[in-house]
This record gives structure tokens, sequence and C-alpha cells, in this order.
């Protein structure tokens, strides 16, 4: 085949400018991170309080556990954690926030019960142009991640009125909602609402008595002993709005000799009711006669694989719902090692 | 009469029937890949130990330098919940004049109580399932009986004399600046749920110039073992989460046809899982989907020092395991010969 002069003259400029444009592309994908690494963004949360002991949400989770969520979920994202503490502080708060920016973090989590606190952190953070996640109470701005502490009493409230359907229909039967009813914060009252609406629709014809325990289980015995001993020959339905309110009602009816009368159903689900393989709790696939018949799961030692992903959707760019709410679920001895797998076996 | 012993022969028809129902109620095609050496292969990894890969592996003996991998198994080392390992001796011979014949022979001998997966030690294909499907589909439920299984047991697999490859995932941790370590470890080790990756793995592999062939044995060394050498001071922490590798580490040691991978940990995954609603998911990808053996308790450490001195971090894995009948794994001795 003949090739024209033109042809011929022009190939050296050809590979000429192929090569420069070759050059070019290598220079820019130098300087470019390597498309099969995804950048790797640096979170701060900042934990509403690290206080050994002191227990969230009213459930049994402390912000220890929380925190460690975070740690463990992180591992394999492309994520950098810095952590804060904000000590149920406002001014630490404030303090929290103020170091996250100045380290010009991409993303903050703000988990803090006060308002205002919040709102002046919100202010804070869009002044930055840092975005903002906030767990369980509001902050202006920001997608919320939290309880749905309504749908968690509705469960409980459904679960005991299911038990009493199937195994006490047609006897006499109150329903007992046992716990702290004094409290106004960590959701407990929409805990009890959900409760008694779920009892309600249910269940239409059930007494339902409230029990104010003030916060304090010694108070369980008590109380619990003069509602069993005004109602002799009848079932006792016990929506107890935390674990160890739960324990505690387990323990009196016991003591009272009305545990076949009795039926129990927590809020919060920890490793106060539920254990491993071996460390035997009282929610265990080996101990399915305990009139505990379960407790709603509230995840806050999950917070971390539910919340780094929302993070990362909105550091993306990508659409993120204004509120997401905790997968609550009823664990009971039939499900509690899909929800908890145990590995303290071999 | 008749008709009442055929009542209750019906009736007991209707029990049995029931009961094998109740063990075999899945459909383990949909839950358990099949083996890729037939239907009806009990045998899974071993197979791949052929002749050949063990005179290969032969060539790794250059000095006949031997390295325990293996922990001693004794009162107090880290066992889990209800698991236990005694032993009682018997030495009636031993007794003023309850010695034998005019040579005065004397003897003694051991009764073993122990639970087979103690000390360091191997998962059998039986070991680990998904639901009572087991390896190459096995429904497990019409294979076992209260003594044992009468399928997948210890008897059925081959040799374990093939090369052994280390990886020295604190070295690799350490070059990388990303050496987290635990408090309770005297030497450097991996924290409790640091997650090895594939590239940590292959790090390790290109550290000591190694490639994987088929039929290797993988060895990690984490450090981990370090706390079960402190039994039985450090059991809680032991057994309270590890390093491991990950899912993603282990789908690539699968395509990689090795035979076991073993590490100085009692899971050889990572605890806590890198997902909290999944159980011991590296078993199942290990053991039950692709028939290759895990090795728990290995003792790694040295090792690695020889490995870390030699710049070779491959060995001849000597390891036997017993025909034991229907057994589900069993603790084990390991060498590994240079």
């Amino acid at each position: 085949m003949l090739r024209s002069g033109h042809d011929v003259a022009s190939r050296p400029r050809t590979l000429l400018v192929a090569g420069a444009v070759l050059a070019a592309l290598s220079l820019i994908a130098l300087t470019l991170p390597a498309a099969s690494q995804p950048r790797r963004y640096t979170i701060a949360f900042a934990n509403v309080t690290e206080e050994p002991g002191l227990t969230l949400e009213g459930t049994g989770f402390t912000g220890a556990d929380v925190r460690q969520s975070f740690v463990l979920a992180a591992r394999g994202q492309p994520v950098d954690l810095v952590f804060y503490d904000n000590q149920k502080d406002g001014t630490k708060a404030i303090a929290n926030v103020a170091d996250a920016i100045q380290r010009k973090v991409d993303l903050y989590i703000q988990y803090y019960s006060d308002p205002a606190v919040n709102q002046d952190v919100s202010v804070m953070l869009r002044k930055a142009g840092i975005p903002g996640l906030a767990v369980n109470y509001p902050m202006a701005g920001a997608p919320l991640y939290g309880a749905d502490h309504l749908a968690a009493g509705q469960i409980a409230g459904e679960a005991l009125a299911r038990f009493a359907s199937r195994a006490w229909a047609g006897q006499p039967m109150v329903a007992i909602l046992l716990g702290n009813l004094t409290d106004q914060s960590s959701g407990l009252p929409e805990r009890a609402h959900g409760v008694r609406a779920s009892l309600a629709r249910l269940l239409p014809r059930a007494r339902i008595v409230a029990l104010d325990t003030r916060g304090n289980p010694a108070q369980v015995s008590p109380l619990l002993g003069k509602a069993a001993a005004a109602s002799p020959n009848t079932r006792l339905l016990i929506a107890a709005l935390d674990d160890a309110t739960a324990l505690s009602a387990k323990s009196a009816l016991e003591a009272l000799g009305r545990t076949a009368d009795g039926a129990i159903v927590g809020l919060g689900c920890d490793r106060s009711v539920h254990g491993g393989a071996s460390e035997k709790k009282e929610i265990d696939p080996n101990n399915r006669g305990s009139i505990l018949i379960g407790s709603v799961a509230f995840y806050l030692d999950r917070y971390g694989y539910d919340v780094l992903p929302i993070a990362l959707r909105l550091l993306r760019g990508e659409p993120v719902p204004e509120h997401t709410p905790t997968r609550h679920t009823l664990i009971t001895t039939t499900n509690v090692w899909r929800e908890y797998p145990p590995y303290d076996m071999q | 009469m008749t008709l009442r012993i055929l009542r209750a022969a019906g009736l007991a028809a209707l029990l049995l029937g029931w009961t094998s129902l109740a063990f075999a109620q899945t459909d383990c095609k949909t839950l358990v890949p099949a083996s890729p050496w037939g239907p009806n292969d009990q045998t899974g990894a071993t197979n791949r130990v052929t002749p050949a890969v063990t005179k290969a592996a032969a060539a790794e003996i250059q000095d006949g330098k031997v390295v325990p991998l293996s922990y001693v198994l004794t009162d107090g080392v880290p066992l889990f919940g209800t698991r236990f390992s005694k032993t009682i001796l018997t030495a009636t011979s031993l007794a003023p004049g309850a010695a034998f014949g005019e040579n005065q022979l004397t003897y003694m001998e051991d009764t073993w109580l122990s639970q087979s997966h103690v000390g360091t030690h191997l998962d059998g294909l039986g070991h680990i399932g998904r639901k009572d499907c087991y390896f190459n589909q096995t429904a497990m439920g019409k294979y076992i009986n209260q003594n044992n299984m009468t399928r997948l047991g210890l008897e059925h697999l081959k040799s374990f004399a093939t090369r052994g490859v280390l990886i020295d995932a604190v070295k690799v941790y350490q070059q990388a600046g990303k050496l987290k370590t635990n408090p309770n470890c005297r030497k450097r080790c991996l924290d409790k749920g640091t997650v090895l990756t594939r590239a940590d793995l292959e790090a390790g592999l290109k550290m000591y110039n190694v490639t994987l062939r088929e039929g290797d044995i993988v060895i990690i060394h984490t450090g981990w073992g370090d706390i079960f050498e402190q039994f039985p001071a450090k059991n809680a922490e032991y057994n309270s989460g590890e390093p491991g590798i990950g899912k993603e580490a282990a789908a690539w040691l699968v395509s990689q046809k090795i035979v076991a991978v073993g590490s100085d940990t009692w899971a050889v995954e990572v605890i806590p899982g890198e997902d909290p609603k999944e159980a011991f998911i590296v078993h199942n990808i290990l053991i039950t989907d692709a028939g290759i053996h895990i090795i728990e308790n290995v003792r790694t450490d040295l090792m690695a020092a020889e490995a870390n001195t030699t710049g070779r971090a491959t060995f001849f894995f000597n390891m036997t395991v017993p025909r034991a009948v229907g057994l589900t794994g069993n603790f084990v001795g390991i060498d590994g010969i240079r």
C-alpha cells in the first residue's frame, strides 16, 4: 500500500503530540490519588459522656459502648476518627467543636442533649463549612440518627399483648407499666406512651396500672408487691421501661410466689439481660421458660455501624434522610443469638 | 392385640420420621457450594497434598532444624466456657508388690478426658456449618449420632505434609507504621479487633519474597499468642477478642487453593468480627464453603524469629492428625522443619 506524502510527513508530529499528551496525563495521574484508593475522611465523634458506669438513654449502655461501636465500625472504612468527650457539659461541648474546627475535620458527629448548645455547635460548624450529624438529639441543619422510643414502646406493648392473647386468653389480667415515669428526659415518656398505645389497641379490655419507681430499682419490689396483692388470681403483664427494672420485677415476682402469673418485657437489651454462649443471662436460648420474655433492643453498642455509613454518604454528596431511626427489635430466646452472635466460644 | 401392636409400630414410625425430619430440613445445595473434588468428597483441601506437593515441600528441609509450632496442653491454658481437658494417671503397678513378673515390670497410662478443640488444634470439616449444612452440601442432620459424625470425620483427611508459609503480620504492621499493640503483650502484638486484609497478607508474603502455591499451609503471626503464654493470668484477655483475617482476606486465601490457615489466636479470624451480626463468618468461608482447615492456637513466635533471622519464611509443615473416626477436630502437634 502506498502512503501519501502528507501521511509520512505528519507521523513524527503525531508521535510528538501523543508523547506530550501521555506525559501530561502521567503528571496529572501522579498528582491525583490512585483510583483504587478511596479518599480517607477525618470524622470527629463527640460523645455525650464517657464517664464510667453512667448509662445512656434509659438503657444499660454506657458512653464507652457507643465509642467502641465507632472504633469497630470504622475498621475497613476510609475513615480516621477523632474522639471527643462532651462530659455532659455545654462548655466542654463548645470547646470540643472548636478544637475539631481547628483540626479541619471533614465531618462532626454531635451527641449531646442540650438544644441550646447544639444550636451553637451548629452555627460554629456552618461557619467553618463542616457538615454535622446529630445523634439522638437534633442539631439544626444536620441529619439526625437516633432511638425511636415510641416505636420501641409499641414493640414492647405488642409483645406483651400477643403473649397474653396466646397464653392467657379469657383470663383476668392487669397490665403494669413499670419504671421511671417521673423522668421526662431519655425518651421514657414516649416509651410509656408506645406501650400504652399497643396495649390499648390489642388488649382493649386490659386495665393498665402505672407504677413509678422514680428510677430506683429498689422500689420495684414494694410497688409490685402492692399491685400484685391487689390483684390476686390475676395475670400480670409487666412492661418495664428498662432492663434493670425488668430484672428487678422478675425477682420481685419470684419473691411473691407469683411467677406463674407474670410476663415481663423490658426495653434496652444490654448485656445485663443477654449474654453469650458461656456468659449465661436471662435471655438465652437455654432459658426459654423465663417470665422475662424479651427486651426491645436499642443497639447503642452498634451506633457506629449505623452512623458512619450515613456520615460517608453525606461526605460523598449522596442524599441522606433527615431522620434515621434505630431499627428496634424485640430480642427473645429465639433470636438473641441471631441478633447478638456470641463469640465467647470457639 | 395385633391392632394395638400395629398402632404402636405406626406411632413409632411416625416419631422416627419426625426425628429425622427435624434434623434435615434445609436444601444444602442453596447454602453450601459443592466440593470441587466431587459429590462424595469428605476430604476437602487435603486433596491438594499430592506426592508432587509433598516432594516439593521436602526441599524446604535444608539444615534439619526443627521449630515447634504448638503450645503445651496443660491445666490452665485458655479454654472457652465449659471446655475442659483433664488427664488421670493410672500408676497402680508402682504400688509395692504390684509389679509384674521376675523382671518387675511396671507400667503407667493415662485417661484423657478432653474436648477436641483445645490447645493447638485443627478444625475438621465437620466443625462448622451453615444451619444443618456442612462442607460439600452435607445435610449433617442425617449423619450424626450421640457419639460422632458418620460423614466428614477426621479419618477422611489426607496428609498435611506440605509447605508451610509464615506471614509475620506484626512486622507488616510495624513496617507500615500502623502497629497498635495491646498492653497485655510483653512482645509486640496486633491488638484485638485488628482486621488483616488481603493487602496485609500480600505484604507479608512480599516481605520474604514468597508466592503462595497450591497446597500450602499459611501460618499467620499476630503476636497475640504472647497472651496465651501468660496463662492462666491473662486467659480472660486472650479470650476477649483477637486480631485476625477478615472476610476479604479469607476469600483471597481460598482463591490461592491452600490447605489450611493457622494463627496464634483462638479463632484465626478477627474478633470482634467485621459485621456484629455475623458469627465466625471466616470459619464458614474457609471450612464450610471451601474445605480449608483452620488451625488455632499455633505457636508462631519461634518461626517468626527464625524467619526474621534467616530471611526465609517457608518450611516443611510436619503435622499428623489422628484417624479418629467421626471427630470434628483434634489437638495436634506441629513442627516446622527447615
